[in-house]
């Protein structure tokens, strides 16, 4: 029986415009289409095929406000078993310290936690160190970047891919902490029972304060860092056009070794 | 006393539209229009579908189905084709063929059928149109006569989707009444490799993946229990099947209507000949808010009637589904012909697949029923004006 929690996050639509609000920078929610995010898609897909394979119970934990009920049910109906959700105004502009102390309360809230997968970095915030720090907080091996993985027995195997090291092959006892790169599956789409069952499987809610934290360690006036300004990407230019009359070839080179790509 | 009505479809409908889409886009349109114009199918998206449980919505729960309705299914439709993967069996297989034998049929034809229809791996054709008979059904020749314990089948249909696709037909004939001589209708499924059974292709100028063709039967041999349910209740398992064809032929056009608006919107917000885009004109802009506002006024009659044939209310349900079907198929026409004229010389290229959707928009206004005689339909009963034929 192996006991999985996935951590999911509800992001804006990475198809639709987002943006940040004008008066504190953080994120604009009502500006973009709220869906779960997909690397964590792709999380939710793993702890299942692993749950299928043997025996396991999955349950999501989301940390985000009241709506990310809709990202919590997209995971229920791929067929997690339970969610545990934690919402507070407090919490509004957390950094990524805070929030991962409250993932790490959260996940003490439940019994005999075998495996915790995350995905290795949300499309939003992109700061890709929540699953290290709230593996350091709850004392778990840590093994990030997985493109596969498995469960032995005890032992949890991974390929660990980074674009710098290239494959490392990492084993740790359960339980552990695993996040997972765009690499490690395509997830599944909900079936029509897994999307009427959703409704009905537990949600369990928390505020901070249930989990023991204070108000006063969360939220953006408590953030180690604060955006201090925030502008659009200037709009693509025009590319350059190359007709290929036979020296196509050549001329691409030309242009980027003049772009000093090359 | 409070009575509330709400106009908005319940968390799962959302969800499961979603997930179509989803499906349906992982394919795409590209793949839609490949696939038709190499004379080939969508079996591979309709086997993911169904394995999926999103073909047999609708199909009662004991049988494997979803234990849905016909809002359900019809949001599948409009979704599929919404992602531009239109599937034409969808309006006759899962919801008149299915509709009919999970209402009429009897307990072996249930316990036969019912299963793969669940999961999409039972494909049904239907057959209802004649040479002669199309608007005027009560044309139909095509008859069984009693041999022994079963049938035997002569006559002929034409334009029937999907043929070549099909374990079966459900064919809409006649039987020699016992007691006065005369012929009234029956069901009768039909293998598809029943000898005496001709299936010839209809060469059509539609870019379709599903293809029409025309039935000869001659001398088609059926065992008894190829006729549905019993002989007496036909004409009411006929209206059965009726409601749930007009409801998807009307989500099959609000998707095609959706598909085209998309992607004429998405064309003028970044198509600039000026200074502007094209869609800061209002000769370009108008066109397209009318068509938004016809399309959502034909997708809620369309909920509406979906909800009266779920909720029992047959007779309520027809007259909802005649005008859906009527109003989904007019805004679908509008909508193709301002997306092609939206993108000028592009619109009619290959490349954009908006030409290829103008043959396909124009088949809702006539098929399963003509534009003509829904507005006959309105005339007499809605309006108690008198009839012409
Ligand atoms: C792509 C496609 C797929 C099809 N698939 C199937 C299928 O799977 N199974 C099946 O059984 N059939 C199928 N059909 C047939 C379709 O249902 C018929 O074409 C339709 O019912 C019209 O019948 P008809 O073609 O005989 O036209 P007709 O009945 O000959 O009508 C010709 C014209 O006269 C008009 N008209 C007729 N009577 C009146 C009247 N009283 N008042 C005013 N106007 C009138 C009609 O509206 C129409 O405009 C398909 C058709 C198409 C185009």
């Amino acid at each position: 029986m192996t006991n999985i929690v996935v951590l999911v996050k509800q992001v804006p639509d990475t198809y639709s415009e987002r943006k940040l609000t004008e008066t504190d920078h953080t994120l604009d929610r009502e500006s973009a289409d709220a869906v779960l995010d997909e690397i964590n898609e792709r999380a939710v897909e793993e702890a299942l095929k692993i749950k299928e394979a043997g025996e396991g119970e999955v349950t999501v934990l989301c940390v985000g406000p009241d709506r990310a009920t809709d990202a919590i049910r997209k995971a229920l109906s791929m067929g997690a078993d339970k969610a545990v959700h934690v919402s507070d105004e407090a919490l509004h502009g957390s950094d990524l310290v805070a929030t991962s102390r409250v993932i790490a309360a959260a996940i003490g809230k439940l019994d005999s936690v075998d495996l915790v997968i995350a995905g290795n970095e949300a499309s939003d915030g992109r700061g890709g160190a929540v699953p290290a720090v709230v593996a350091e907080l709850l004392g778990l091996p840590q093994l990030t970047h997985a493109h596969h993985l498995a469960v032995e027995g005890s032992t949890v195997k991974v390929d660990r891919e980074t674009a710098d090291e290239g494959i490392t092959h990492l084993e740790a006892n359960l339980p552990a902490l695993v996040s997972v790169t765009e690499k490690i599956n395509e997830p599944r789409y909900p079936s029509f029972k897994g999307i009427m069952a959703a409704k009905k499987k537990p949600v369990e809610t928390y505020t901070v304060a249930d989990l023991g934290i204070d108000a006063g360690e969360v939220g953006l006036t408590n953030a180690w860092s604060a955006v201090q300004s925030a502008s659009p990407k200037p709009p693509r230019q025009a590319g350059e056009r190359v007709e290929d009359d036979g020296e196509g070839g050549t001329k691409i080179a030309e242009y980027l070794v003049g772009q000093k790509l090359v | 006393m409070s009575t509330t009505m709400t106009f908005t479809e319940p968390e799962e409908r959302t969800a499961l539209r979603k997930a179509v889409f989803d499906l349906g886009s992982s394919f795409g349109h590209d793949y839609y229009l490949a696939q038709a114009r190499n004379g080939g199918h969508t079996d591979e998206l309709w086997d993911a579908a169904g394995r999926l449980g999103y073909l047999g919505v609708a199909v009662p729960e004991q049988y494997g189905g979803g234990g849905g309705g016909i809002g359900d299914l019809s949001a599948v439709c409009e979704e599929f084709c919404a992602a531009g993967t239109p599937m034409l069996l969808m309006v006759v297989s899962p919801a008149i063929c299915a509709t009919v034998l999970s209402r009429f049929g009897t307990e072996e034809q249930r316990d036969h059928w019912l299963p793969g229809f669940a999961t999409g791996q039972v494909r049904m054709a239907f057959a209802i149109t004649e040479p002669d008979a199309g608007s005027n059904a009560h044309n139909i020749t095509t008859t069984a006569r009693r041999d022994g314990d079963g049938w035997v089948l002569n006559g002929q249909k034409v334009f029937i989707s999907g043929v070549d696709e099909a374990d079966a037909v459900l064919v809409v004939g006649r039987t020699t009444d016992a007691r006065t001589g005369n012929l009234k209708p029956a069901l009768y499924i039909v293998p598809t490799d029943s000898p005496g059974l001709e299936a010839k292709p209809i060469e059509m100028d539609l870019t379709s993946a599903d293809k029409q063709f025309s039935l000869f039967f001659d001398d088609v041999r059926l065992p008894g229990n190829a006729l549905v349910g019993s002989e007496d209740a036909a004409i009411a398992q006929l209206f059965a099947g009726l409601n749930p064809e007009r409801i998807m032929g009307a989500s099959f056009s609000l998707g095609i209507a959706r598909l085209a608006l998309d992607r004429a919107t998405e064309y003028a917000k970044v198509r600039k000949i000026w200074d502007t885009p094209i869609g800061a004109h209002q000769g370009i802009a108008h066109p397209l808010a009318e068509i938004k506002v016809e399309i959502e006024l034909a997708k809620l009659m369309t909920q509406k009637a979906a909800a009266l044939y779920d909720s029992g209310d047959d007779m309520g349900a027809g007259e909802a589904a005649n005008m859906a079907k009527y109003a989904a198929a007019e805004a679908a026409v509008r909508a193709v012909d301002q997306a092609v004229q939206t993108h000028g010389g592009n619109g009619l290229a290959s490349e954009y697949g908006l030409g290829a959707m103008i043959a396909a928009a124009r088949v809702g206004r006539i098929a399963p029923v003509s534009r003509e005689m829904v507005l006959n339909f309105v005339a007499q009963h809605s309006l108690g004006l008198p009839k012409s034929y």
